[in-house]
């Protein structure tokens, strides 16, 4: 186990730094920064100026071996648009969307697990129909209409909730909610798919034969089998979550963090934040791969670590 | 002569066989009433979208500045001009919606189709190879994952310039991630059951034994992952247009309209809502064909099928005859 | 004693714990910007979030009453032309830095030095490119040197905020700024909000309000919500649609003037008669009222508002005549051509669909226009292409200073950064209005600038839009035509 461990770790580094060096030439390539953050009126000569002083104007090599350099000290530099350093920026944005997809995804995972469930066990009765019904307009909806419409409803009509902000722990309910229900959707018809081929094995009428509990085996073996995809599902939507949605949940509950800092980094064309953002992303996104790769053994012995 | 009747037969025969089987699938449709519906839907939504120009009561692109945000047909202020209302340029909501069914099917499919193909080759190659097959391709796929999926979209637009096809391809690099980690676990822990392992000691080629026993397990998975990804594809589609790499103007789609609407929501509820529900029915009729078509394919399910509607048909003729019995007939 | 006049005793005790409740509340107010400040050092960054909480905090040596006009500031009086290149400022006296450090020639100096200063890279060195130098006369006066005569210097000084020289060179300068203001600041907490406090040495007239508090909330339909929810008192940005859904609304005319830049020389548009064409073409009105409800006004056939300077009084729109649009295309020769249009998306209010509404509208006199909606950074760079210029570019200028020089040197000018002629008569006009130091004659410069312009159709003007706040019940205030939202001239009322 240690050893695979550390040849993951190994492989992540390699993902990181593929991944940092990427986004540092594409975004050289493609963007101009200065452009974007001298008023529109400013002159060809202002720009110019403007690019020398950023040191944007040297060649690529040149600025990556600076970069290089840098971060051997952990120092990404100053972000271009708020002038201070990149990394507090992300750490000071990262928890807060950390905090919303723990909230948000976590609820949802939980929750969808009995409902997918309890769907599964009479596939085409009443219930059944009504969770996928329900679950099929949960992941189809905008997530900004849901947003909106809950601000209106829970803090504008009823002053139960605040509209937006963080502060206390009334703030991030609506925000979750929103980052959470399309998920809990997506995830009930994933467990539900899951859990009716299980369901329909051989192994499970011979456990209701040999007299094993129903409980045990619906929880207990039909569950575990019907983990995988589940739990692959459940990663991708982590991931997306911090990556993706929050871009938008964060916009419409203003919620400081990251999804909503990482847009705005690449509309301002801020190379360094984004090179922050991306190598913290990064981290983040090997470390629950590591992660899943570790259930998947868990959930199915006979997957043998490489 | 004897030669040409022959041949006529044979093929003759082929022919009717194909019939019979579709009549055979017809039946089946019919029986079950909810994929009967699902496919129907699809076909209808099919039908909008090839025969647009027909069936739009007006061009979608027409404008009429002093006609905005007229609310649909039963509110109030709503007239027949425009059925479903108008949006905030004086457009006809009805023929966006019929139009903008193009754009979304296409690259809902589409995106899904290439995607979903390439990462389930992806997961297999990974999977059934093993070794070091799979931890290139398992880096790749976390290298893709943890790269920014907008910047992606800013590249290729640069080299591309804006279009459908810029969002296909957008949408289908960033997304085949998933179908390949899938496949990827399937593949694995399918790999190591007795009868996949029976296969390959009979001699079972590669290819074969991928077909015939691996992927049959993954259909369930795979389907359902498909529907939704194809909802959030078509949104996807919106916020890519939305910002300009994407499909222009005149062209339209729903994502791009419920985009469009957002700032309208409060004013008119129907800009986002009838796109939105579009969408909506879309992912419902290609969820109810999915689950009609896992039910044909599985015998055990057909069985079960069966015994239910056996059991509700004997059920019902008992109960006549009870109700006759006491009707004293 | 009776019940009743218990009870009235027991009131009238209440009553100053009741009233200072309420006078408490009375005193503070709460705005939602549409962004965050990404640094609170007035001098360094382009960023309307940063001058929304800084207008309160900082003071310059010039201001703007507020149809416009302007009047000293922290100066004594209007700068005075000693030589020319170079202007005289008296100050006035006794005003303190929030941290007692004297407002002085030493602050002004200071404060020029550093924001011209091509080290310091401020993003504003653009309004302050003529600035060359300054030097202390005495403790009350300071000369201020620019390279050429420089007839807007007096505006030029109305955007630069004075800093102190001392508290300027501490680190922490750009998260906890000290001014001279009407209100000081107190705390900053990165993400959720920034509060400031009325400053009770200020030397001129209090403000009656006490308390600030910013937040910063990006989505208009949110900011919306949270006025109406009642968690803020003022709102900016607010889209024409919510304005029959707050308590209060209050608008001006702004300073963005959305307008297409037609290529004069190459493509279909270099005739000047399909250019007229597609500026009779478009309605200018109907997008007024039925795109911007009515909170925009037609553009009187130039990148200016009435208060500007260089507007000119005897220039109008295109009218709206399609019948005289299609008659002219024939003219030239021109019934459906292509007219490619470039726009963007989401950057500026209704952008995209001004230009869908454009397009429209051109297609309805028989050009065939091909919209190209592009990304942001994307559309940047074809707006700023040099060697190739497409046919019609939109753009949306705003202009800060009030003054015609800086758009018409960026667009109107042949070699400018957004323009599409090669007019040298035009661009001649503009060069020297630029050093014209008697006002007269400068005016004159630019009116004949604007009319050479419209009679050349150079640009499509559409539409000077209006800035449109929401404000609750309680908030009483009248907008500013310089979109600065300065709070000591806020009042509560209950």
């Amino acid at each position: 186990m240690g050893r695979y461990l550390l040849k993951r770790m190994w492989h992540g580094v390699i993902v990181i730094f593929g991944v940092t060096l990427l986004v540092f030439v594409v975004t050289r390539l493609v963007g101009d920064p200065v452009k974007v953050m001298l008023p529109l009126e400013a002159t060809l000569e202002q720009r110019a100026a403007f690019e020398k002083q950023l040191g944007l104007d040297r060649s690529i090599p040149l600025q990556f071996l600076d970069f290089v350099g840098d971060v051997a000290h952990l120092d990404f530099g100053d972000s271009l648009w708020q002038h201070r350093p990149a990394m507090e920026i992300v750490f000071e944005k990262l928890p807060l969307t950390i905090q919303l997809t723990i909230v948000g995804i976590g609820l949802a995972f939980f929750l969808s697990i009995p409902l997918g469930i309890i769907a599964a066990l009479r596939p085409g009765g009443i219930v059944d129909r009504t969770t996928v019904f329900f679950s099929l307009i949960g992941f189809s909806i905008p997530q900004f209409w849901l947003g909106l419409l809950l601000i209106v409803i829970f803090a504008v009509k009823f002053h139960w909730l605040p509209t937006s902000g963080i502060g206390t722990p009334t703030h991030i309910i609506l925000p979750a909610i929103t980052m959470g229900l399309p998920a809990l959707a997506r995830l009930v018809m994933m467990v539900r798919s899951a859990m009716i081929d299980e369901l329909n094995q051989q192994y499970v009428k011979t456990g209701y034969a040999k007299g094993i509990p129903f409980w045990r085996v619906v929880g207990v073996h039909a569950m575990r089998n019907a983990a995988l995809p589940v739990v692959t599902l459940l990663g991708w939507e982590v991931i997306r979550a911090v990556a993706g949605y929050s871009v938008v949940v964060e916009t419409v509950f203003a919620w400081p963090g990251i999804g909503l800092t990482a847009i705005q980094a690449i509309e301002r064309e801020d190379l360094i934040l984004l090179q922050s953002i991306v190598f913290t992303v990064g981290i983040m996104v090997v470390l629950i791969n590591i992660l899943m790769d570790m259930v998947y053994t868990i959930i199915d012995p006979r997957l043998k670590l490489q | 002569m004897a030669e040409a009747t022959n041949i006529e037969k044979m093929l003759g025969g082929r022919w009717l066989d194909w019939l019979q089987g579709l009549r055979n699938l017809g039946q089946e449709l019919w029986r079950d009433k909810t994929g009967f519906t699902g496919v129907v839907l699809i076909g209808v939504l099919l039908f909008m979208a090839v025969a647009a120009p027909l069936i739009a009561p007006h061009d979608p692109s027409t404008q009429d500045l002093r006609a905005r945000l007229r609310p649909p047909v039963w509110e109030e202020k709503g007239t027949w001009k425009h059925v479903l209302g108008t949006d905030h340029l004086g457009r006809d909501v009805l023929s966006r919606v019929i139009y903008g069914s193009r754009v979304s099917l296409l690259v809902g499919t589409a995106v899904v189709f290439v995607a979903g193909t390439f990462g389930v080759v992806m997961g297999l190659l990974a999977g059934y190879r093993g070794g070091r097959t799979d931890s290139y391709v398992m880096r790749w796929i976390d290298t893709q994952v943890a790269f920014p999926g907008l910047l992606l979209a800013l590249i290729i637009l640069a080299v591309i310039g804006p279009s459908m096809i810029t969002v296909i391809i957008v949408l289908s690099l960033n997304g085949w991630m998933v179908y390949g980690r899938m496949t990827r676990g399937a593949v694995l822990s399918v790999r190591q059951t007795p009868y996949v392992e029976a296969a390959e000691i009979l001699g079972c080629k590669g290819k074969r034994v991928i077909f015939r026993h691996i992927l049959p397990n993954l259909t369930s998975p795979l389907l359902t992952l498909a529907i939704l990804e194809f909802a959030r594809i078509v949104l996807a589609e919106a916020a890519l247009s939305f910002l300009g790499l994407g499909i222009q103007p005149p062209a339209t789609s729903w994502g791009l309209d419920v985009a469009n609407g957002k700032n309208y929501m409060f004013r008119a509820w129907w800009l986002v809502t009838m796109p939105g529900i579009a969408i909506a029915i879309t992912v419902l009729a290609i969820n109810l064909v999915a689950s009609w078509m896992r039910l044909i394919s599985d015998p055990q399910e057909r069985e079960k099928q069966f015994a239910r509607q056996t059991t509700v048909r004997r059920r019902r003729q008992s109960r006549r005859l009870v109700s006759r019995e006491e009707a004293g007939v | 004693m009776s019940k009743i006049r218990k009870y009235l005793l027991v009131g009238l005790l209440m009553s100053p714990i009741c009233v200072s409740a309420v006078s408490a509340h009375a005193q503070e107010v709460t705005i939602a910007l549409g962004s965050e400040p990404t640094t609170l050092d007035p001098q360094l960054r382009e960023d309307g979030g940063e001058r929304a909480v800084n207008d309160n905090i900082y003071e310059t040596l010039m201001a703007r009453r507020p149809d416009g006009s302007l009047v000293p500031g922290l100066a004594a009086a209007p700068p005075k032309l000693v030589s020319p290149e170079s202007w005289e400022v008296k100050l006035r006296d006794s005003i303190r830095f929030h941290n007692g450090e004297p407002f002085n020639a030493d602050a002004v100096v200071f404060s020029v030095k550093r924001i011209i200063n091509p080290e310091f890279n401020s993003e504003q060195v653009s309004f302050f490119f003529t600035i060359k130098d300054a030097k202390k006369i005495d403790d009350h006066t300071v000369r201020i040197f620019t390279e050429g005569p420089d007839p807007i210097l007096p505006s030029r000084l109305y955007w630069m905020k004075m800093v102190p020289s001392g508290y300027a060179n501490n680190p922490k300068f750009a998260e906890a700024p000290i001014g001279t203001g009407p209100y000081k600041f107190v705390r900053w907490n990165r993400g959720q909000d920034i509060l400031l406090e009325v400053n009770t040495d200020y030397w001129a007239e209090k403000p009656q309000i006490k308390k600030i508090t910013y937040r910063f909330v990006e989505e208009p339909g949110t900011r919306l919500a949270g006025l109406k929810a009642g968690e803020f008192d003022l709102v900016t940005n607010l889209l024409p649609e919510f304005t029959q859904e707050v308590p209060k609304a209050t608008h001006v005319l702004g300073l963005e003037h959305p307008i297409i830049i037609l290529n004069a020389d190459a493509g279909p548009t270099k005739d000047v008669r399909v250019r007229q064409a597609l500026n009779y073409a478009v309605d200018k009105k109907a997008l007024a009222e039925g795109l911007y409800e009515g909170f925009a006004q037609v553009a009187q056939g130039q990148l200016l508002s009435p208060s500007f300077f260089g507007f000119n009084k005897d220039v109008g729109p295109y009218p709206y005549d399609a019948k005289k649009a299609r008659s002219l295309l024939k003219e030239a020769g021109a019934t459906e051509t292509t007219v490619e249009i470039i726009g963007t998306s989401g950057r500026w209010l209704k952008d995209r669909e001004v230009v869908e509404a454009v397009a429209a509208y051109w297609d309805d006199v028989g050009i065939k226009s091909k919209v190209r909606i592009f990304e942001f950074n994307e559309y940047l760079n074809r707006l700023f292409d040099r060697k190739t210029r497409a046919d019609a570019i939109f753009v949306v200028s705003s202009n800060e200073l009030l003054d015609a020089d800086k758009s018409f040197s960026a667009y109107y000018k042949a070699g400018g950064i957004g323009s599409s002629n090669t007019d040298a008569e035009l661009a001649g006009l503009i060069d020297k209005a630029r050093t014209e130091t008697n006002v007269e004659t400068r005016a004159s410069l630019y009116h004949q600038a604007v009319k050479r312009a419209y009679d050349q159709a150079y640009f499509v003007w559409l539409l000077n839009i209006e800035d449109i706040y929401g404000m609750s019940k309680r908030l009483d205030w009248a907008a500013r035509v310089d979109a600065k939202m300065l709070v000591k001239e806020m009042r509560v009322i209950e």
